[in-house]
């Protein structure tokens, strides 16, 4: 079977064509080196298929002739497992993050070890007590009560002070939660996940229109890996794929397993917020904070312990005083509203140091030896306790970064650009491209002594 | 297949450990500048509480201290007003034995009774002496003086002090420790007529020397003056060891401030020679991180490629 002449410069377009298409690939991924999330691409060549040389062709009867090369797909190359295991550990580092972040403030509002923590206000406290004791009486010396007043005010104020700040501490926290949770809604976008939620649909339905076309949307399929990577930092996420190219995501719920909470379902957005009374466990930094500003989480424990060293300061100074002294002017919040109470405020020559005689001061002596007892104990506790949970957050929020990189290095070695292997693959192809020029210069001399010199003998 | 390095892991690997050492260098620096090795609970949480401890047992310590010199204060002014009615006491003892005497007639005893009256009252002024204001010895009533001047010798202050079931004038010199600064005016003065007290027995002399009873001039009048001076070194001994007992206890609450403060200086303290080494080593440790990255970044295949 003859075989055209110009068959070999079919040969060699197929090659040019296709380092061609190889430099193009190469000059996209040089493009996106600083892209976030992008997969480096590469052209998958395959052989053409060969022409088949029936009995004849040769003399060993059939054989076939390679006729060049084609590019059959741009490949992404990712690893689709090393996804997994960084979608694990970011939202392992988002939920302690979260936690960290709002127990610092908390631990920041104690002002402790210093002078001006409430350890200090409480000694100072005891001291105006042994003051009054050393100068009992109203009339040579007024300035003692008038120090105890102020000195108790003082402490007062220190409690509310650290109370309230505690209290904003966890509004901010809840606010932060709601911007991460919010569902979207008529005349709003949502929190954060509602907002990727609604990307990662319209990527969804993009990439199933193109992949029903054949086509592999590599671009687009980074640009949905990284919003599934953002979505991880809020909460612990689960990811089918479609075999449309769709994927379905939801919240796992890391306290009950089997329980999920939808968040796209194929090309529509379907998050539709958290569940009611906060009864979810998310993971990720939406669950580091709730864990930290849910009724009766951890900021509630430090706010009800912050109370019990109120309670047990007002009865223990009541009680030794025989009388009412400290109070709190909303008893569901002792810390909160604690205060001298406004009779001796008003008044302080009405406070009384001791019972007999004016110059005995058996009761001033008693309230300044409740000295580091158990009020002083209860809050050195309450200290130690924040102390001990920031430290241990601190430590997972490190150990959960230095965990994540490490995914993200292993992540980067595969589907990363590197230059240097960018540049070697550009010379290759280079010189490729010139190789089968070349090729077709020769067969272009061939073809030229064939039309232009063959039969000429004479002209 | 050995490992890619990829650009992007390269810059964000360089970018994590120069962020690694700066936040260490920080704390160092944060530590420099406090000099405290904690800075907040989480820094040291056990530590914390200890230094909490401490910072109150350093206040506490000073304000027993201020208890202790208050106290000691008490107790001197209670000692001059002690010795300044011992030396009128002593003065009588004078009077009286010249007045004993058969040499003194009718007129040199009224003249000695004149001057035992003036005593009497030199005595009260003695008692009425206050320390801040407070009355030194009407036991717990120290705003009431404890006698009146003139003819009435009632005490009329309390027994608060001498009396077991009444508190006394109390000073807080430790944890739990008090101790009495008061003394009772009635112990040494007396309740005027009717009893020994130093008041009656003047009053006793002044009228025996007024009527010339040598008898009781020379017998009964100086056993009881006596016995008056007895108990008045007996009370100012008491209150003598009472000063030296707050000597005491001021030394120690000294001593214990000291040890507290080393104490809380070791647990809260930054230790200014490692900090600076760590800070010195820290630095080398930047500056080796930022040339490396720098020498790593610029280097490419590119530079070798024509």
């Amino acid at each position: 079977m003859p075989i055209s002449s110009f068959y070999g410069l079919q040969t060699s377009l197929r090659g040019l064509l296709a380092q061609q298409r190889s430099l193009d690939v190469t000059g996209h991924n040089i493009a996106n080196v600083n892209t976030a999330g992008y997969s480096r691409q590469e052209a998958a060549l395959a052989a053409t298929p060969a022409l088949f040389l029936p009995a004849g062709g040769t003399l060993t009867g059939s054989a076939s002739l390679g006729s060049g090369v084609d590019v059959t797909s741009y490949r992404r190359v990712r690893d689709q497992f090393l996804d997994l295991q960084f979608r694990g550990q970011a939202s392992n580092l988002g939920q302690w993050s979260g936690r960290a972040d709002t127990l610092q403030r908390a631990e920041d509002a104690l002002a402790e070890p210093g002078d001006n923590g409430l350890n200090t206000q409480l000694g100072k406290f005891w001291d105006a007590w042994s003051d009054l004791a050393n100068s009992p009486n109203p009339n040579s010396d007024p300035a003692a009560r008038q120090a105890l007043v102020e000195r108790g005010q003082a402490v007062a104020d220190t409690f509310s002070q650290v109370y309230d700040q505690i209290t904003t501490v966890q509004q901010q926290a809840r606010a932060e939660y709601d911007s991460i949770v919010a569902p979207a809604g008529p005349g709003s976008s949502g929190g954060q996940i509602a907002q990727i939620a609604s990307q990662i649909a319209q990527l969804n339905d993009t990439i199933k229109r193109q992949t029903a076309s054949g086509d592999s949307p590599n671009d687009l399929l980074d640009q949905r890996d990284q919003l599934l990577d953002q979505l991880s930092t809020f909460g612990q996420i689960s990811v089918e794929k479609q075999g449309s190219g769709a994927v379905n995501v939801s919240f796992v719920d890391t306290a009950s397993a089997g329980t999920t909470y939808s968040v796209v379902s194929d090309t529509t957005a379907t998050w539709a917020g958290p569940p009611a009374g906060d009864a979810w466990s998310p993971g990720g930094r939406a669950g580091g904070l709730l864990e930290a500003v849910r009724p009766g989480g951890t900021l509630d424990g430090y706010l009800s312990s912050l109370d019990g060293v109120a309670s047990s300061l007002t009865s223990a100074v009541n009680g030794a005083y025989g009388g009412t002294f400290l109070e709190s002017s909303d008893p569901a919040h002792p810390a909160g509203s604690l205060r001298v109470t406004p009779a001796i405020v008003a008044a302080p020559s009405t406070i009384t140091a001791g019972l007999a005689g004016q110059g005995a001061n058996d009761i001033a002596l008693r309230v300044s030896q409740l000295r580091d007892g158990a009020t002083d104990g209860a809050y050195r506790t309450f200290v130690t306790k924040l102390g001990t949970d920031v430290q241990e957050a601190n430590r997972q929020v490190n150990n959960a970064q230095a965990l994540t990189d490490s995914v993200d290095d292993r992540r980067s070695s595969v589907a990363g650009v590197s230059l240097d292997e960018e540049m070697t693959n550009m010379i290759k192809f280079q010189r490729s491209y010139q190789a089968a020029s070349r090729a077709m210069s020769t067969m272009d001399e061939m073809l030229d002594v064939l039309i232009n010199r063959t039969g000429r003998v004479g002209v | 297949m050995s490992t890619r390095i990829t650009s992007g892991m390269t810059q964000r690997n360089i970018l994590a450990s120069l962020n690694l050492v700066n936040s260490r260098l920080t704390t160092t620096q944060e530590r420099m500048a406090s000099l405290k090795q904690i800075n907040r609970p989480s820094d040291d949480p056990y530590g914390t509480s200890r230094a909490m401890t401490l910072r109150q047992n350093l206040q506490a310590t000073s304000q027993y201290k201020r208890n202790a010199d208050d106290a000691k204060s008490w107790a001197d002014t209670t000692e001059d007003a002690l010795a300044d009615i011992t030396d009128v006491a002593s003065r009588a003892k004078v009077l009286l034995t010249q007045g004993g005497s058969d040499g003194t007639d009718a007129t040199g005893r009224g003249s000695l009774a004149d001057e035992i009256d003036q005593l009497i009252e030199g005595v009260k002024q003695s008692a009425n002496a206050n320390y801040r204001g407070s009355y030194l010895f009407s036991g717990s009533k120290t705003t009431t003086a404890p006698y009146a001047m003139g003819a009435d010798d009632a005490y009329k202050g309390d027994d608060a002090g001498l009396d077991p079931a009444q508190p006394g004038v109390l000073r807080e010199i430790g944890p739990g420790v008090t101790i009495g600064v008061n003394t009772v005016g009635r112990e040494v003065l007396g309740n005027g007529s009717g009893d020994d007290g130093l008041l009656a027995t003047l009053r006793k002399v002044s009228a025996d020397l007024r009527s010339g009873d040598s008898a009781a001039l020379r017998g009964d009048d100086v056993t009881k003056l006596d016995a008056n001076l007895t108990k008045l070194l007996e009370v100012r001994s008491r209150n003598g060891a009472r000063t030296n007992r707050l000597e005491m206890a001021t030394e120690r609450l000294d001593q214990l401030a000291g040890t507290t403060t080393e104490q809380l200086s070791n647990v809260e303290d930054a230790d200014v020679a490692q900090t600076y080494i760590d800070f010195s080593t820290q630095q080398a440790a930047y500056q080796a991180a930022l040339k490396a990255g720098a020498t790593i970044v610029q280097a490419s295949l590119m530079d070798f490629l024509h």
